[in-house]
């Protein structure tokens, strides 16, 4: 990495006064970590210790519990948003595969027409997508199922996936796909035995990217479901009442939001960089 | 060759593509279509009547159209500006070798792995009168300040949600920008720094302009995710106090989901895709530029 082994000037400058560098990021971690720091804390809470702002207190378990019950039902959304995550994903990959292999090796009519349209719709407004989506799904009988939630978030995925496996697909070197050429294999054969193994990296990548956006998207969710298929990020939405709001259950409910998808982050950590996520959606 | 040899490149793309064409056309041409009828949800599940533009006219009258027109430009805006001017000075900072610049691009991963909503809902609680911790913290500095109520306030409830928005985004924004920083050839920085150019000098007439592109493409970027920001605002104001906060995409949602009038939610969304569609048009063609300028360095 050619920036760490040579600083910048300015870098430079500030490294030479640490103090003042030091302040600057040390405000920049802790503005990191106040909003996940006081999620999390905010979690293992009674309602009281949240009133009176309390840094130290005993920590209970009692809203893990609580959002159990009805009407919060936390797990069972919990279960939906992985259930709806993983078939999203497990549909996903496979055609995006496909179709990164034939846009990264092939020479197609319209090839930048494609590229440029798989980037733009990953812009459009999901308000906007999602109106006609929840008339079409309501004509067909689709209205709170996971089925529809899994087919709007693929659709939603799709263009991302190809985008990001494409990179990953052109850095296989093509002479070992010619050399197996010239032995006589059939294409499809080549990616089976040959690309899907080469680029397992990228796709075990870009798959956690994709499950992580299927996890958390909220606005499908918010307007495709009502009872039995909601996701966990709806429960958010749900535990504000006219009594006020139950900060220690949202905070129970956005740990387990959040958790799990920091420890699939961490596992990639290396590919959160600038050009690979470019079109990546939120 | 069999058939399916031959035609092998299409049948691979055409699912993928098929079921993006779905998700865009599908939409965009309904809403097209639904923009000029009368088309309310709660009274008939269909389109009822033809009215022309009128849903259009509609828009250029209403006050609140208008409001949230301007709450989008002017987050829009503020937030842009804000998180590149964090991203940049951050990703200065960390391009210094060392234990805490390691120890950063770990803690910059939290943002992106926190989902939109919770991010808002997680503001609201912090930036809460009674009890938030962020008014606590500020109360600390400057006694005034602790007393600010807020998300009550329509002028600072739309700067916490500008915050909310530049916390989500500015981790994402430094990596960009720290990638780019590996492109700017260090031979010229050096030559300007013999040349007795100052640490800023050197910034502002080498680093800057070799970063412009990477700057541009993020903050066209930005720009467009700020023009159709929805989870946040909802989890955290709601479009409130009294609409001060409403953007684009949250009255659209207002007027289709909970007033039911999907015919003008349809006019309203168009309202929106048609700006957001010149700024999709620059910045894709930007990422293709320089994919393809990729390909054939790599050639």
């Amino acid at each position: 990495m050619a920036t760490l082994t040579h600083p910048h000037p300015v870098a430079k400058r500030l490294q030479a006064t640490p103090l003042l560098r030091g302040l600057f990021l040390s405000f920049m971690a802790f503005a990191i970590l106040l909003p996940v720091i006081w999620i999390a804390s905010g979690a293992f809470k009674q309602l009281v210790d949240i009133f009176q702002l309390r840094i130290l207190f005993t920590p209970t378990l009692d809203n893990f519990a609580a959002i159990a019950d009805p009407p919060f039902l936390a797990y069972q959304k919990m279960a939906n948003s992985l259930i709806v995550a993983l078939w999203a994903v497990v549909i996903t990959i496979p055609l995006a595969l496909l179709a990164a292999y034939s846009l990264s090796r092939y020479r197609l009519p319209g090839e930048r027409l494609i590229l440029f349209a798989l980037l733009s719709t990953q812009f459009l407004p999901s308000v906007v997508v999602v109106l006609p989506f929840f008339l079409l799904f309501r004509d067909l009988g689709l209205l709170d199922t996971k089925t529809a939630l899994v087919a709007i978030k693929v659709a939603m995925m799709m263009p991302f996936a190809v985008w990001m496996l494409k990179g990953f697909v052109d850095g296989i070197p093509i002479e070992i796909e010619e050399s197996a050429r010239v032995d006589g294999a059939a294409s499809l054969r080549i990616i089976r035995d040959m690309v899907v193994p080469l680029s397992m990296p990228g796709v075990i990548t870009t798959a956690i990217f994709c499950f992580i956006m299927a996890w958390n998207e909220f606005l499908f969710a918010l307007i495709l479901t009502s009872r039995e298929a909601v996701t966990l990020p709806i429960a958010l939405s749900m535990l504000t009442t006219d009594e006020g709001d139950f900060w220690h259950l949202l905070s129970a409910a956005g740990l387990l939001v959040m958790l799990p998808m920091i420890g699939l982050a961490l596992l990639i950590q290396k590919h959160f960089t600038g050009g690979s996520t470019a079109g990546s959606s939120r | 060759m069999g058939w399916i040899e031959k035609k092998l490149k299409y049948l691979l793309v055409a699912p993928a593509l098929t079921i993006v064409t779905a998700l865009a056309a599908f939409p965009l041409l309904q809403s097209l279509i639904g923009s000029l009828f009368v088309w309310r949800l709660n009274r008939a599940p269909g389109p009822t009547k033809f009215i022309g533009l009128a849903h259009y006219e509609r828009a250029l009258t209403d006050p609140l159209f208008w409001n949230s027109a301007m709450v989008t430009g002017l987050f829009t805006l503020s937030s842009v500006i804000l998180t590149t001017a964090l991203s940049l000075s951050f990703a200065m900072a960390l391009s210094v070798p060392g234990r805490s610049t390691r120890l950063m691009r770990v803690l910059l991963i939290l943002p992106f792995a926190m989902s939109p909503a919770l991010i808002g809902m997680s503001f609201r609680y912090m930036f809460n009168a009674d009890f938030g911790v962020v008014p606590a913290l500020l109360g600390l500095v400057w006694e005034p300040l602790g007393h600010v109520d807020w998300l009550a306030d329509p002028a600072a409830a739309l700067v916490v949600v500008i915050l909310c928005d530049a916390w989500g985004w500015f981790p994402f924004m430094t990596m960009m920008i720290m990638g780019g920083l590996r492109t700017v050839p260090r031979e010229a920085q050096e030559a300007a720094r013999v040349d007795g150019a100052t640490p800023w000098q050197v910034f502002r007439d080498v680093t800057l302009p070799c970063l412009k592109p990477v700057l541009l493409v993020a903050m066209v970027l930005k720009t467009i995710f700020c023009l159709k920001m929805f989870d946040q605002v909802f989890l955290l104001t709601n479009g409130g106090p009294s609409h001060a906060t409403q953007t684009l995409s949250h009255y659209i949602y207002t007027q289709s989901m909970r007033f039911y009038d999907l015919g003008y939610g349809s006019a309203l969304s168009w309202l929106l895709v048609l700006p957001m569609a010149a700024l999709v048009f620059f910045y894709t063609r930007q990422i293709l530029l320089q994919s393809s300028a990729r390909q054939r360095d790599a050639r």
